[in-house]
């Protein structure tokens, strides 16, 4: 074999990454659950969903949107070749999200960049705080 | 003072090893290293000796006023080494990050090449 790994012999490295790996954040406990690993914010006018997705066309990730999910769906494909390792899923991979609340759906819109998809879903009218002004009699 | 306190955080971002496929093809290695969110400017590509590191940084915005609700990815550091034998030419290594996938080409040295051999009519 013309490369080898050197995780596999050098043992203080693979000591470190055993102690990384229990320290890893807490916060990211469904790191590597589902594919393709997906985040959700919200703010007062918007909800965003955000997803690691690298190495793929914009044209090959599928988004649709139903009155109650989201559903982020594709397909990979591997690389032609000898494998040496494979880690990178590939296949294909579905990921629904559910909306709690109406969006607009005509005002959705979705972006890519370096590998990561955003979408970004602006709550219905009826949804958003409104102040309501009290008058003084 | 200020450059103590930068220097801090950077080192604190959570280390990943990216997932990586290496797959031989007739011309030489390819690695092919899942790197989202990452950018050319915050990518770095060290070959010493025998070893090529590979480290990027990824930093999502802060979004102000933003309330997370579900997290699964975030900031960090993909970290990620390989030892090279003498059968790859160096000086032909080639990289290239495309939509947060990073491609490695290391070809091979030319007397690694598979090559035909003429047979002679006596």
């Amino acid at each position: 074999m013309v490369i080898d790994f050197s995780t596999y012999y050098d043992l203080p490295r693979s000591m470190d990454s055993f102690f990384e790996e229990l320290w890893k954040p807490s916060s990211l406990s469904q790191r590597r659950m589902a594919y393709p690993p997906v985040n959700i914010s919200e703010d007062t006018e918007n909800i965003i969903v955000m997803s690691e997705i690298p190495g793929m066309d914009t044209g090959d990730i599928e988004l649709t949107l139903n009155e109650k999910s989201l559903t982020i769906k594709g397909s990979k494909k591997s690389e032609v070749g000898n494998y040496y390792r494979q880690e990178r899923p590939t296949g294909n991979f579905q990921r629904i999200v559910n909306l709690n609340i109406p969006v607009q759906t005509d005002a959705v819109t979705a972006s890519m960049k370096d590998g990561v998809l955003r979408v970004v879903l602006p709550k219905a009218k009826e949804c958003r705080p409104v102040t309501i002004a009290i008058d003084a009699q | 003072m200020t450059n103590d306190v930068e220097k801090k955080t950077v080192t604190a971002l959570p280390k990943f090893r990216p997932n990586t496929d290496v797959v031989e093809r007739e011309d030489g290695f390819y690695i092919f290293v899942d790197m989202p969110g990452v950018g050319k400017d915050d990518l770095s590509i060290d070959l010493r000796e025998n070893e090529l590191e590979i480290r990027g940084r990824v930093m999502y915005p802060r979004q102000e006023n933003a309330k997370a609700l579900h997290v699964e990815f975030g900031d960090g550091e993909y970290v990620r080494a390989f030892t090279i034998s003498d059968g790859v030419d160096r000086e032909g290594i080639r990289a290239n990050l495309k939509k947060g996938l990073l491609e490695l080409f290391l070809p091979k040295a030319a007397r690694f090449k598979p090559r035909r051999i003429e047979i002679q009519a006596g």
